[in-house]
């Protein structure tokens, strides 16, 4: 790299000068949601609290509904995934490999909707959720989600699948094998980077959804974690305590698997924004 | 589209491989986005009302609206300071972590976790990183001494923008770290090297080695940028409804007031068509500009 020349250590230690600065919210999140209402507005900001006063994530949660919220987005996230994958693998491998009676103009159809905006569609959106009865509902929300994200599924699969041989795949015709045995038995297994982009993406994406269901999911018990945070926050906005610790519960699940993770996570992210 | 392994029946096992695709695509995008391109042509206001064709009068209106010029000025500036802000700070970091090895991964991810926040999660906690009494930032300046700088964050004005926007380039910034870096590991190293024997300081390889290598990556970036900029959203709604006095309302924040609180309904889907032109035109000026690096 440019820098066989710069050191490891001093630079290390120049970076970690930014890295307080990127990370200083979480820090004060994470400390302030410990402390008491006295103490969040009198202590610095970065004190340690004087008792770890872990109750404030009790009341949150009980208070907040929190845990209908992370149910909700649970299902949310396995169905647009699930869904996701369910119709866009099949769809990319017959835009890649079988024959699609005006496949070419249909895929560039598809390819508009890589540009258009969900905000730019939305007036009709509720009303074609609104019409099929799947307003308020996780299953409307999901559908919306899934259409919005064909466009780059249909588009990620395809690129991958282009570039299996052929061969491959007469192959498996001349054992008698039919397209849905070749994409389930020979092309899904190999099609692991693929699929890890498509399933990393649609699931952050999904979990970190605000503006579909501020829209659609009007009534508490089908919202959302961050549309269910952000009204747990204007109602209790004078009880620190509290949205400081709704906010570590929003955000500190995805923060630890993306930890877990981070190596597989950060190849599906950028394969996935290259690609699309 | 490659045929090589088509038939009859290809043809039609083909319609099963893409028909759900397309059912669930057209009914939730395709329809959604031409029913918009109609809407807009017609006087519709509440969601079940009768709508009349009354041609380009709703762009006519919009174009007469003194709020819709400063919505798209106030949208622009949100583009250019989330290129810069978010861009420069991408651009910043992975130049940085890329020549670390031992701690490359480390810095790589730390960096990268405000990205994995929903925006409106974001929205909430920099709303309270901002709140005049109770923030981050006012505390900390009062810890440092330096209690003259407390400001108004979200009630200025002249600076609710530039505030929000930089609680959207925090969560921002670490995709396009991450595509920076995947750009600099495609530099060949002999050029570094070269460049090093013709006696090029640190600042000189970057300058003719690292920003050259990066052209095409940093098209991608800038035109990503502008339009995750462009669908910006959720911070603004969280932290300001667009307020003060419609101070930092955007394209998208004012689309939802238009078409759901107003019951502006064709007025509203003729800025939907404009937001849309707006992501398509860049996609598709980002795209010539990238092919023609080539």
């Amino acid at each position: 790299m440019s820098a066989r020349r710069v050191r490891e250590w001093p630079l290390a230690a120049g970076l970690s000068v930014p890295l307080f600065f990127v990370l200083a919210p979480f820090v004060w999140l994470l400390l302030s949601s410990l402390k008491s209402e006295m103490e969040i507005a009198v202590a610095a900001p970065f004190s340690m609290p004087d008792r770890l006063l872990f109750e404030n994530y009790l009341d949150a949660w009980n208070i907040g509904g929190f845990g209908e919220l992370v149910v909700n987005s649970l299902v949310n996230v396995a169905l647009v995934v699930g869904l996701t994958l369910a119709v866009c693998a099949p769809a990319g491998y017959a835009f890649a490999k079988m024959q699609v009676p005006g496949g070419e103009a249909i895929f560039y159809v598809v390819l508009l909707g890589l540009t258009v905006p969900i905000q730019a569609i939305v007036i009709p959106l509720y009303k074609v959720l609104s019409a099929l009865g799947l307003l308020n509902t996780l299953a409307g929300i999901s559908l919306a989600q899934v259409g919005n994200g064909i466009p780059f599924g249909i588009f990620m699969m395809r690129s991958f699948f282009r570039g299996i041989p052929d061969e491959l795949i007469e192959a498996a015709k001349i054992d008698g094998a039919g397209h849905a045995t070749i994409l389930l038995r020979i092309l899904l297994p190999v099609a692991k980077p693929a699929i890890l982009a498509l399933v990393v993406i649609s699931a952050l994406s999904t979990w970190n959804d605000f503006f579909l269901p501020l829209v659609v999911l009007i009534s508490p018990e089908s919202q959302t974690l961050p549309l269910g945070l952000v009204r747990f926050a204007s109602t209790y906005s004078t009880e620190h305590r509290l949205v400081f610790s709704g906010t570590v519960v929003s955000f500190l699940p995805v923060v630890v698997l993306y930890m877990l993770t981070q190596r597989r996570f950060t190849e599906g992210l950028t394969q996935g924004a290259l690609k699309g | 589209m490659r045929t090589t392994t088509g038939t009859k029946a290809d043809a039609v096992s083909s319609i099963l491989f893409i028909g759900p695709a397309l059912l669930i695509y057209g009914l939730f995008t395709l329809f959604p986005a031409l029913d918009t391109l109609r809407l807009s042509a017609t006087d519709a206001t509440g969601l079940n009302s009768q709508a009349n064709f009354v041609g380009l009068a709703n762009f006519g209106a919009l174009a007469a609206d003194a709020t819709v010029g400063r919505v798209l000025l106030q949208t622009a500036q949100w583009l250019v300071l989330h290129v810069v802000l978010a861009g420069g700070a991408g651009l910043a970091f992975a130049v940085a972590i890329a020549s670390l090895a031992r701690t490359h991964v480390f810095f790589r991810t730390a960096f990268f976790l405000p990205h994995v926040v929903s925006l409106a999660v974001v929205g909430v906690i920099w709303a309270k990183i901002y709140d005049p009494y109770f923030g981050l930032l006012n505390g900390a300046l009062d810890a440092f001494g330096l209690g003259m700088l407390k400001l108004g964050w979200l009630s200025d004005p002249a600076l609710v923008i530039f505030s929000v926007n930089v609680a959207s380039s925090w969560q921002g910034f670490g995709i396009y770290m991450l595509l920076f870096v995947a750009g600099l590991q495609n530099i060949d190293n002999s050029l570094y090297e070269a460049a090093e024997i013709d006696g090029a300081g640190v600042w000189q390889r970057f300058r003719h080695v690292t920003i050259p290598g990066l052209r095409e990556v940093m098209t991608f970036v800038v035109s990503l940028a502008l339009i995750n900029g462009l669908k910006g959203f959720a911070t603004i709604w969280v932290m300001t409804q667009g307020g003060p006095f419609y101070r930092s309302e955007l394209l998208t924040t004012y689309i939802v007031k238009l078409a759901f609180q107003f019951q502006e309904q064709g007025r509203a889907a003729a800025l939907c068509v404009v937001l849309c032109a707006l992501a398509m035109a860049i996609t598709v000026a980002f795209n010539r500009w990238r092919e023609s690096l080539r």
